[in-house]
């Protein structure tokens, strides 16, 4: 009884060493005027919001170039995944660790590294400076994630299901739609959420092939020394879909926890 | 698509470390040459490496104990999830606005103990890292920590054996494969470290990628040809560390 005691104690703790330190970004994001060494901010006003507003620091052109390139990425890594995935699962057991382990490989390399080395193509094709530039380049790190969570839903069951349909005369489309989607719904949503995040988080990559073309961590990063405010303004904006992807994940787990 | 995308980086980036000049086409050796040469790029190395094995060994220790408090406990879980999902960019952020200097610890403390921030000893490194990747250790050892080893457990118990030797013996063992998996991952990750060296990081030493960077950004053409080998040699060793992990796995298996 004691030990659970305890352990909920920590669990407390760990709950507000991950929450508390957040809650400086919305206090700093509104404080117009916070000097040293006051704890409480002297002036409250939505400078932050100004200076993003303002054309001159092309924060909403990136703010867009980031959730275009997230979306289109997501998209595409799935689209890629979903064979790939299937492809995995058919692999006899006693060679998937290998596969996988080269499929893995992306995720070990620096971001800064890959994308270095893919701007020197790039610059040749023509998609350095191009979204369609950042989506391949975020598809190297989005693609191993997404089949390694996708591939697990294509397991024995699924297959047998299939077969059971196509026994009973249903057609590849009406397959899809009615027995492979809906057993792979969960497994697809995690995949595209965390998809999102990756290319939403991709620092190292962006800024090697981005080149003039700006994305959200990118324009963020110089305001932290620059411009504290208006830093803690935009990482509120780059929180966003962190916050999001926790509801959803947090509501499946739940889902999954009442089930028998 | 992983592959050859992959690939053709990797080709890239060994094309453009031969090829310092793009516009006479010839290959030569001389940013390898300069690179190794240069103390800046073996200070870099060194430092790293010390601040990969630091923030590895300390989030593998304290993410044992985290896992074993979060036991069986859902919005636990969910709490630990949040500093996996928020991106490494963010957590430096807030030890920027937190811990750096005029920061709110310093006004808390009046004044900080020790630098953070920028220090030369890249303590803010290794902080950021331990606080994205205890979460993320913890949640990884969850997910194997079953029903099964919670049963070898209590059998261990029944037997006389302690909280210490139970741990030692039954969990640890237990969970080698996902701890194998999850300090690969780790040491891989800040072994690239590019935007937290960049915001929390001294301007010296570098980390090898903020080095590439360094070197890119010098208005000279061999910039960028010293900067894909430099980048090279960060990624020669992530693959060397998924090799020695993938043969300690293997062996453990034998």
């Amino acid at each position: 009884m004691r030990e659970t005691r305890t352990s909920a104690g920590w669990g407390h703790l760990l709950g507000v060493l991950v929450v508390a330190p957040l809650l400086v970004l919305p206090v700093r994001a509104a404080a117009d005027v916070w000097r040293a060494p006051a704890l409480l901010p002297h002036e409250l006003g939505t400078r932050g919001f100004d200076v993003l507003a303002s054309p001159g620091t092309r924060v909403g052109e990136a703010v867009v170039t980031s959730l275009l390139v997230a979306v289109v990425a997501t998209c595409v890594g799935m689209l890629l995944a979903w064979p790939a995935a299937r492809g995995l699962a058919a692999v006899p057991a006693g060679a998937r660790p290998a596969l996988v382990a080269v499929l893995a490989m992306p995720l070990l390399v620096p971001q800064f590294a890959t994308g270095t080395g893919l701007t020197t193509w790039f610059l040749r094709l023509g998609l350095a400076d191009r979204a369609a530039g950042l989506v391949l380049a975020h598809l190297v790190y989005l693609l191993p994630y997404a089949v390694l969570i996708l591939a697990p839903a294509f397991d024995d069951r699924v297959r047998r299901l299939e077969e059971a349909a196509r026994t009973a005369g249903a057609g590849t489309l009406a397959r899809l739609r009615f027995v492979t989607l809906p057993a792979a719904a969960r497994p697809l949503t995690v995949a595209a959420l965390l998809g999102f995040l990756v290319s939403w988080s991709q620092y190292g990559t962006s800024l090697a092939v981005g080149g003039g073309r700006l994305t959200l961590p990118v324009v963020l990063l110089p305001f932290v020394e620059r411009d504290p405010q208006v830093a803690a303004t935009l990482s509120l904006v780059f929180l966003v879909p962190p916050l999001v992807a926790l509801g959803v994940v947090a509501a499946a787990w739940r889902r999954s926890s009442v089930r028998p | 698509m992983t592959i050859v995308l992959f690939g053709g980086a990797l080709a890239g980036a060994v094309r453009a470390s031969l090829q310092p000049d793009p516009f006479s086409g010839a290959y030569t050796l001389s940013a390898w040459r300069s690179v190794v040469t240069d103390a800046a790029f073996r200070d870099a190395v060194a430092f790293t490496l010390v601040t990969t094995v630091a923030a590895t060994v300390l989030s593998v220790v304290l993410a044992l104990p985290v896992a074993a408090a979060l036991r069986g406990r859902a919005w636990a879980r969910t709490v630990a999830a949040l500093p996996v999902l928020v991106p490494h960019l963010l957590v430096a952020i807030l030890a920027v606005l937190w811990l750096g200097p005029g920061g709110l610890a310093d006004r808390l403390l009046g004044g900080m103990p020790l630098d953070v921030v920028r220090s030369r000893s890249g303590v803010g490194i290794v902080l950021v890292y331990v606080a994205k990747e205890v979460p993320f250790l913890a949640l990884l050892l969850l997910a194997a920590w079953d029903d099964d080893i919670a049963a070898r457990e209590e059998a261990a118990a029944v037997h006389g054996a302690g909280p210490v030797a139970r741990f030692r013996h039954v969990v640890v063992p237990g969970l080698r494969g996902p701890l194998t998996l999850g300090t690969l991952v780790v040491a891989a990750f800040v072994f690239g470290s590019f935007e937290v060296p960049l915001l929390v990081g001294p301007t010296q030493p570098d980390t090898i990628a903020t080095y590439a960077l360094r070197v890119t950004r010098i208005a000279d053409l061999s910039g960028r040809a010293d900067a894909a080998a430099a980048l090279l040699v960060a990624t020669a060793g992530s693959v060397l560390l998924a090799v020695v992990a993938g043969a300690t796995v293997r062996r453990h298996r034998a």
